[in-house]
């Protein structure tokens, strides 16, 4: 039953990539140049979380830095130049994500919103999402005061006050993002040092200090509002324990990173303690054929540019694998 | 049937990139409400999508009647240019 294709209308790929951030495009790259067929199932941005990135400073070959959404559409470009397929879901109330793998051996059996497909070999790189930081006020007011996307939502907010939560790049790079719009910006950062990058507070100190205030030791515990607007973050001290009220037109979110590898729950895919999926050497998973790269891997240092290696070393290790596929199955 | 098709974006919205490629696939023209240039017309946007955040689309029929969708939703976007 498992081996034969035939039961099925699914179309058949050498390898479907699940999701099209830099690490899946990168990976695409090198398959297609291989004419090893690729299709890749995309539920959100082609580019991932770099293309809502308003800058890349960091990633080598662009000297005075790109814009994320023109980075991300010069990869899609190079991947498409060699015959990479992406599916975005044009099927009717379809999102194309897929929901589902299934190892049936010769092949894997992933069901989408757009319907079945069977694929030789598998790659995994759906990246990760901004965490929520899980306090009053913070789903009521979600879209209404409440954000994660500085690219997104931050013109709303031209000539009022914000409130950014986090001490990590993203945290500081769309905090200064905000200042084209906001008039002040309170930084709350939960510990008594920042995560980001040194040039980045170096840049914070130097171009942005009339503008961004940097709290240390500050926690976000509520959000309040009335009307379905945001007026103030409560949060405290805590060096001091004392209240800490901060008051604001808008709260923008950037705590970290949450994987996306919920749709694995059920399959014999290993994850660790916090989601992310275990990899051996080659980036092959606990299930033979499915490959892992990018932000989603465990011990992903998340970056772009480790990203965009995860996924050509992926490539390479794919196209290995679908050589001993041919001869196992002979194709 | 679809009679028009209104996004409202920004310059820096990679979601709204993706609205006007998908729509641009489907071969369905659409008018561009870039916020960034015309923040006049930001509150015109909140009062469609009740939500402060772009892309808005709006797709209106031949009836008139209107559909809003916020954000790059499929689920959403085609039926309603279905």
């Amino acid at each position: 039953m498992a081996d034969d294709p035939t039961r099925t209308s699914a179309p058949i790929h050498d390898v479907v990539m699940i999701g099209a951030g830099p690490a899946a495009l990168s990976a695409a790259i090198y398959t297609t140049r291989e004419d090893i067929d690729t299709v890749l199932y995309e539920r959100g941005v082609v580019g991932g979380l770099a293309a809502v990135t308003d800058w890349i400073d960091n990633y080598p070959g662009f000297p005075q830095g790109i814009s994320g959404l023109e980075y991300a559409d010069k990869l899609r470009e190079q991947a498409e130049r060699f015959g990479a397929q992406i599916e975005l879901g044009e099927v009717m109330r379809i999102q194309a994500n897929v929901k589902g793998i299934t190892d049936e051996g010769k092949y894997k059996r992933l069901e989408t919103t757009d319907g079945e497909v069977l694929a030789k070999a598998v790659l995994i790189a759906t990246g990760s999402d901004y965490k929520k930081i899980g306090v009053p006020g913070e789903q009521e007011f979600y879209a209404h005061g409440v954000h994660y996307c500085a690219t997104c939502d931050g013109a709303f907010y031209r000539d009022k006050r914000l409130v950014v939560v986090g001490g990590g790049n993203s945290a500081v790079q769309e905090a200064m993002f905000l200042t084209k719009f906001a008039t002040h910006i309170d930084l709350l950062v939960r510990s008594d040092h920042m995560r980001a990058s040194e040039i980045l507070q170096q840049e914070l100190k130097e171009k942005h200090v009339d503008k961004i205030t940097v709290h240390f030791n500050t926690t976000t515990d509520e959000i309040v509002g009335a009307d379905g607007k945001v007026q103030k973050v409560i949060g405290a001290n805590k060096t001091t324990g004392e209240k800490v009220e901060f008051e604001t037109d808008g709260v923008f979110i950037f705590v970290g990173l949450k994987p996306n590898t919920e749709f694995l729950a059920g399959t014999d895919i290993e994850l660790d303690e916090i989601g992310l999926i275990k990899a051996k050497d080659n980036l092959e998973t606990s299930v033979p054929g499915v490959f892992v790269a990018g932000d989603v891997r465990s011990g992903a240092t998340m970056q772009i540019a480790s990203a965009t290696g995860d996924g050509a070393t992926a490539a390479l290790y794919i196209r290995e694998y679908l050589d001993g596929h041919s001869r196992q199955f002979g194709e | 049937m679809v009679k028009s098709i209104t996004i409202f974006t920004t310059n820096t919205c990679a979601y709204c990139a993706m609205v006007k490629k998908w729509l641009d696939k489907k071969g369905l023209g659409y008018e561009v409400v870039n916020l960034d240039e015309k923040p006049e017309r930001q509150a015109e946007a909140l009062a469609l999508s009740g939500a402060l955040t772009v892309p808005v689309t709006v797709v209106t029929k031949h009836d008139d009647s209107k559909e809003v969708v916020v954000g790059f939703n499929l689920a959403k976007l085609a039926p309603a240019v279905a």
